[in-house]
């Protein structure tokens, strides 16, 4: 093959690989930077969640702090704790605890 | 057809007269194309790569842990959340923006009525600043309660904030930090570095804590120290075997969601941070010390009856013991005299020395902020000596007793108190004090003291309980005041396999308010609760008698 004709050859698929790396580079930076924002998002969007679940965690251990599942037994139970009332023989459980009810899926 | 480069260089046309010299230079193209091309593929090969395997520097910023906190959260020993960090909001304002200082301050005071008017008015028209901090640790639902207030210039700035989910449960325990998350007192002071570290690595700091036994024990001392009138109270509960801390109730209490809103004295350690001269409850001790160093035996009796005087002090019981007295009657009729002798005999060298064994005599070493030092002054006299045998002279706090308690519940052996929960397999620092045989002689007296003794009221049916009241009046200026007592009880349970300590205490009660009156009940009162917690049986209050 002619040298000359080579050469241009190769220059063409040169100039033709510098093409294609350049649309992507582009392409790759651009999905680059897409990914990033989105993994930012997802961490933005895990960090709330994480203070969310933190939040909630810290209402659930508050709405069952000790002293309100007492507070609440007494109220609705009548059942102190350490009374006499908190020690109940079996049978009394039917009265104090009636079965669950079969709940009519409303319409 | 001739190729069109041969045609170029064929010999019938004449050769460049710089041919010669263009040569080095089509070389040096050549070279400079190869080289071009070789990073061409390089940079070609890289994006393959890339395209394939991902970026390997991103590595570490991938790995980051996202649930890291700058504060753990700290767990009782079942998992039970005792404090977090949890998302806050700053109020802040920037003056320049703020179109009325005083209407926005009006209408922020309408939703924060404790904020200062004056001040606020002065920092909203604080030209020379760009941004003021009116408020910090806003919640979400006040954060959207200002925003619908549409203020000019009134903006927010994330932050964290600690909270205690329990509000004033093991508050003294638990501490608090100030706004900025740095610790202030309790466990969040004493456990500071370890809470950061867990909160880098995303996971809970977990205390020996057990939060069911932890509010039985303050809601029982909450009542009974209302009904003494005492100023204040403390109530150590602990794993004898591991020192694992179960409940320390201290009281009054606080909230330390609001720490500024409780006083001083509400927010002082009664536990740790509170000593007071003990009382009968170091008797166990002396007379334990006495028959360790033989300088008496089970069998000895001894005349109590007539009091004596030493270095012009004048030694008496409460109630004279009639006849002739055992040790078991000693401990069981909590006898100064008998406490006293036997302190005499053993001497101040090796008295001393028993104190420093069982930990009386240096600050405990629970994870809290602050520990209080003991107030431990060498016996300088026959009367000092005789006077630490029944509880005087030497001031300590209700853990560092608890922690000396004990050795009853390890055949005569030591273990220091902790707020950490232990693994199973974790080994525990045992230091032997008395002998196992000494140990249990007074275990059998100190249930004594309970079945038909002092401590009669810290009886429980079905769980044996063994223990010593106490009853030290306080030091009112030079002279002791026998209208205000410390008074307290100690012991361990169960007395067949003693594995449980447990130290109430409160702090001036009236005249009369011995220990066995007002602190032995809060001891039957509390174990009655929490013994299911701690799988021992009770026998019903209605089937008791």
């Amino acid at each position: 093959m002619d040298k000359a004709l080579l050469r241009r050859g190769l220059y063409a698929i040169a100039a033709l690989i510098v093409v294609a790396l350049a649309v992507g580079l582009y392409k790759a930076k651009t999905d680059a930077a897409r990914a990033e924002a989105r993994v930012r998002d997802l961490q933005r969007q895990i960090e709330h969640s994480e203070a969310d679940l933190r939040a909630l965690r810290a209402e659930i251990a508050a709405l069952e702090s000790p002293a309100r599942i007492e507070a609440l037994a007494q109220d609705r139970l009548g059942v102190a704790a350490g009374g006499e009332s908190a020690v109940l023989p079996e049978s009394a459980l039917q009265q104090r605890l009636p079965p669950p009810q079969r709940q009519e899926r409303s319409q | 057809m001739k190729p069109f480069g041969a045609a170029l260089l064929s010999p019938r046309e004449p050769l460049p007269e710089t041919f010669a010299e263009a040569a080095p230079a089509r070389n040096r193209v050549r070279i400079l194309a190869v080289a071009v091309f070789a990073v061409l593929l390089l940079l070609a090969g890289r994006a393959v790569q890339l395209a394939f395997s991902g970026d390997p520097l991103a590595e570490p910023r991938r790995s980051t842990t996202i649930a890291s906190t700058p504060r753990a959260d700290v767990v009782d020993r079942n998992g039970v959340l005792l404090a977090t960090t949890v998302r806050a909001y700053a109020l802040t304002a920037a003056p320049a923006r703020v179109w009325n200082a005083a209407e926005t301050a009006d209408a922020l005071r309408r939703l924060f009525p404790d904020l200062d008017r004056a001040a606020t008015v002065r920092r909203l028209s604080d030209a020379t600043r760009q941004l003021v901090f009116l408020r910090r640790g806003l919640s979400e639902d006040e954060r959207a309660q200002v925003h619908a207030l549409g203020l000019a210039g009134i903006g927010f700035e994330p932050e964290d904030r600690r909270i205690y989910p329990h509000g004033a449960m093991a508050a003294h325990v638990l501490g608090f930090t100030d706004v900025d998350l740095n610790p202030l007192a309790g466990v969040e002071r004493g456990l500071d570095a370890q809470i950061r570290a867990a909160g880098e690595a995303g996971r809970p700091v977990r205390l020996s804590l057990d939060v069911r036994l932890q509010y039985a024990l303050e809601s029982e001392l909450d009542a009974a120290a209302r009904a003494a009138g005492a100023s204040g109270a403390a109530g150590v509960l602990l794993d004898g075997r591991t020192g694992e801390a179960l409940a320390l109730a201290s009281w009054p209490r606080f909230d330390p969601n609001e720490p500024g809103s409780a006083g001083a004295d509400a927010r002082r350690d009664r536990v740790a941070g509170d000593v007071h001269e003990l009382g009968s409850t170091i008797k166990p001790f002396t007379v334990a010390m006495a028959l360790q160093e033989e300088a008496t035996s089970a069998g000895e009796l001894f005349d109590l009856s007539q009091p004596f005087s030493i270095d012009g002090s004048l030694i008496e019981d409460h109630e004279t013991v009639r006849g002739l007295a055992s040790l078991r009657d000693i401990l069981a009729q909590s006898s100064n005299i008998g406490a006293a002798r036997l302190a005499l005999r053993l001497g101040g060298a090796r008295q001393r020395a028993y104190l420093e064994r069982l930990g009386l005599t240096q600050a405990s070493r629970l994870e809290l902020g602050f520990n209080q030092a003991p107030l431990a002054p060498h016996a300088r006299s026959r009367r000092d000596v005789a006077g630490l045998g029944f509880g005087y002279g030497l001031a300590a706090t209700p853990a560092a007793l608890a922690g000396a308690y004990t050795v009853f519940a390890n055949e005569g052996r030591l273990v220091a108190p902790t707020l950490i929960a232990r693994a199973p397999d974790a080994e525990i620092e045992r230091r032997q004090v008395f002998s196992p045989q000494v140990t249990r002689q007074v275990l059998a007296y100190l249930r004594a003291a309970v079945i038909n003794g002092t401590g009669r009221a810290a009886d429980v049916p079905g769980l044996a309980v063994a223990g010593k009241t106490g009853t030290a009046e306080k030091l009112d200026e030079e002279s002791y005041d026998e209208s205000r007592n410390f008074s307290s009880f100690a012991g361990v349970f169960p007395a067949h396999d003693p594995r449980y300590v447990i130290v109430i205490a409160l702090d001036d009660t009236g005249e009369g308010a011995a220990g066995g009156m007002v602190a032995a009940p809060v001891v039957a009162r509390t174990l009655r609760r929490i013994a299911p917690m701690l799988g021992l049986r009770v026998e019903p209050a209605a089937a008791a008698r």
